[in-house]
């Protein structure tokens, strides 16, 4: 179970996937009267992981099912190395799919699994032996192949179930939700194995999610989709920092969302209006809407012994709470509520709830966006 | 059961006639069978083999006896055929008129025999296919079919759907989905469905009475029909025949297929035996 052996084992591949990208263009997928998936474009450059990212219900898993040909879209088309795809049946696109549970054949061990592709493939017995071994090893299970899926836990399933995705060196790997059956400490040690092998093969991923945290973590590139659309796309520390609604701000986690008027946006900069908490200076990427307001994440809003003209208010601390790595402030400020994070062993000396004081934030890490909710 | 409360009891002692209503009359057949006398009587004057011997060397009784291993062969077939791949072709899927569909595949199980064979007696002649166990043996088949339809969708709803998209997805055919991810799960389903199809095949009679000639006879048929003039021990040694056969499926189902998990939502085991 540790992450070394697969680095070790993943060098020893010898062909590399340079190929494997997957396009969408302006795919539509409906059933009766429901929109599922609306308009999209999507583009996996070759050797990229990318995240579709969004609550259940978004149309995420339904697109992915579509790149592996399970659903028919309704119009739009789908392109894998640059060919139209949309007239062939899912044996003929070649990708490694890894399902939510598994889908490992329960009656098959987990070498007959992971040989299944290559029998397909009319591979001579024994090269296929060899070579499920060897995607085996690379996982880490070179041991485990004569068991039944039965007889292993469930992250030596969801190996078994990467070993078979890979073994044929599909074009991409296509992975839904794969670690939703697997308790926290396991997904995140196999977020680190399947991030670490996938840079080692150099292989596209696409990946559907609805966990942020798996999704910030593995990513080089979230799609946030929400309704069947895609709301945002970026990499992960600019869809975090840079949420462009407040919709996308929430579903990435805790944030700050203070209405603003806006009063002057000039090269990526806003000078906007805080109420309560004066005048700021905060980035701006040029969306548009009725309604504004600032995202500061919590851990970007910083305690400020002094007031000072620009990115600073004044606030009342209501609570503290220590959550043990990071202790979590409840603040009010011109009306707002506010929170602000910080590491608890910068957290010691800091006045009593009921204190008064000075709130600040870097222009870079506010973003104005556009309040939809 | 160390811990009997007086309740319990009471229920066990109440279920052992039960029991014995239902198995003795069933299993007094063999006895008779076995009677050292030139007519059915009980009880036994004395145990002999000669009814058995005298059974397998009259021509008629044989011939009968295949004549019903023939029809239970083509029922078993057809049947285990049709009922799978209907209970395959229907898993999964929502269409209008579904419940119309799997209605009319269960029909022949509702439907009246005596209505059906009225039904298949006049559709052969009109064919002028009467006078070969076939008729017969496809008559069968249609109220086999249910049977296995029904025990193999049971273990069909163990099976998860995504093992198909995985099958779909690393390359497999339709041909290798049916053979690595529906066959496993069925197998069981299929075994028992089959035994069905057996058990009801060998035990039907007014569908074959209607259907017999002197060439096509069933061993019920060739039973009702000498019941009527002769009370030769043979008869009460085709029942035991009957019996045993059905005894035995019942034990191969308990050790081979109900110990698989797949079929626990089976039907209940309606193995009928001989009248």
């Amino acid at each position: 179970m540790t992450t070394s052996v697969i680095s070790a084992a993943a060098n020893s591949r010898t062909t590399a996937s340079a190929q494997g990208s997957i396009e969408l263009r302006q795919v539509r997928k409906t059933y009766g009267d429901v929109v599922a998936v609306d308009e999209l474009d999507l583009v996996v450059e070759p050797g990229e992981f990318v995240t579709l990212l969004g609550p259940s219900g978004s149309g995420k898993t339904t697109t992915m099912m579509m790149v592996a040909g399970f659903e028919e879209h309704t119009s739009g088309s789908v392109l894998i190395d640059g060919k139209p795809v949309d007239a062939l049946p899912p044996r003929d696109r070649n990708l490694g799919v890894v399902f939510q549970n598994y889908a490992l054949f329960p009656h098959m061990t987990a070498r007959e699994n992971v040989e299944f592709a290559l029998r397909m493939r009319k591979v001579p017995k024994a090269e296929r032996r060899q070579r499920a071994e060897t995607a085996l090893d690379r996982v880490g299970l070179g041991t485990m192949g004569g068991r039944k899926p039965r007889q292993l836990s469930g992250g030596q399933q969801q190996r078994v179930a990467l070993a078979r995705a890979l073994v044929f060196n599909p074009a991409a790997l296509l992975l839904d939700e794969p670690m939703a059956a697997l308790d926290k400490r396991l997904r995140e040690h196999m977020q680190e194995e399947i991030k670490t092998l996938q840079k080692s093969l150099g292989i596209s991923v696409l990946f559907v999610t609805h966990d942020q945290d798996e999704a910030m973590a593995m990513s080089d590139r979230i799609v946030v989709m929400k309704d069947g659309r895609i709301v945002q796309s970026g990499p992960p520390e600019e869809v975090y920092n840079h949420p462009l609604t407040d919709w996308v701000a929430s579903f990435l986690g805790d944030t700050n969302l203070i209405p603003c008027t806006v009063l002057e946006r000039k090269d990526g900069e806003a000078l906007v209006d805080l109420g309560g908490l004066g005048i700021g200076r905060v980035r701006d990427r040029g969306v548009t809407g009725e309604k504004y307001a600032v995202s500061i994440r919590p851990e970007h809003l910083k305690f400020s012994s002094e007031a000072s003209p620009d990115n600073c208010g004044p606030a009342t601390l209501v609570s503290s709470t220590n959550l043990g790595a990071t202790v979590r402030h409840r603040l009010t400020a011109g009306g707002h509520e506010l929170q602000v994070r910080e590491l608890s062993s910068d957290a010691s000396g800091r006045p009593a709830s009921g204190a008064e004081l000075f709130v600040a934030w870097e222009p870079d890490k506010a973003q104005l966006l556009v309040l939809e909710q | 059961m160390q811990t009997t409360n007086p309740r319990q009891r009471l229920l066990t002692l109440l279920s052992i006639p039960v029991f014995l209503f239902l198995v003795v009359p069933t299993a007094i057949v063999v006895p008779v069978a076995l009677n050292d006398s030139r007519y059915i009587t009980f009880p036994p004057e004395g145990i002999s083999f000669a009814a058995v011997a005298g059974f397998f060397a009259d021509k008629a009784w044989t011939s009968a006896l295949t004549a019903s291993l023939q029809s239970a062969a083509i029922a078993v077939v057809i049947g285990v055929l049709l009922g799978a791949m209907a209970a395959i072709g229907l898993h999964g899927r929502k269409f209008p008129g579904q419940q119309a569909v799997v209605g009319l595949i269960l029909a022949p199980m509702i439907v009246p025999t005596v209505v059906l064979a009225l039904a298949f007696y006049q559709f052969f002649i009109s064919l002028g296919v009467l006078g070969s166990i076939l008729p017969i043996g496809l008559a069968h088949a249609v109220i086999a079919t249910p049977y296995v339809y029904l025990t193999t969708r049971a273990s069909l709803a163990g099976l998860n759907p995504a093992l198909v998209r995985s099958a779909l997805s690393l390359g497999a055919g339709w041909l290798s989905v049916f053979r690595y991810v529906y066959l496993p799960v069925i197998l069981p389903g299929l075994v028992s469905g089959a035994l069905f199809a057996f058990s009801v095949s060998i035990d039907e009679t007014v569908m074959s009475l209607f259907m017999q000639t002197p060439s096509a006879t069933t061993l019920p048929v060739k039973m009702l029909t000498d019941i009527q003039f002769t009370l030769t021990p043979k008869i009460a040694v085709s029942s035991a025949l009957l019996v045993t056969v059905a005894t035995l499926g019942l034990l191969f189902q308990v050790m081979f297929v109900l110990k698989r998990r797949s079929t626990a939502r089976m039907l209940p085991l309606a193995v009928s035996a001989p009248n």
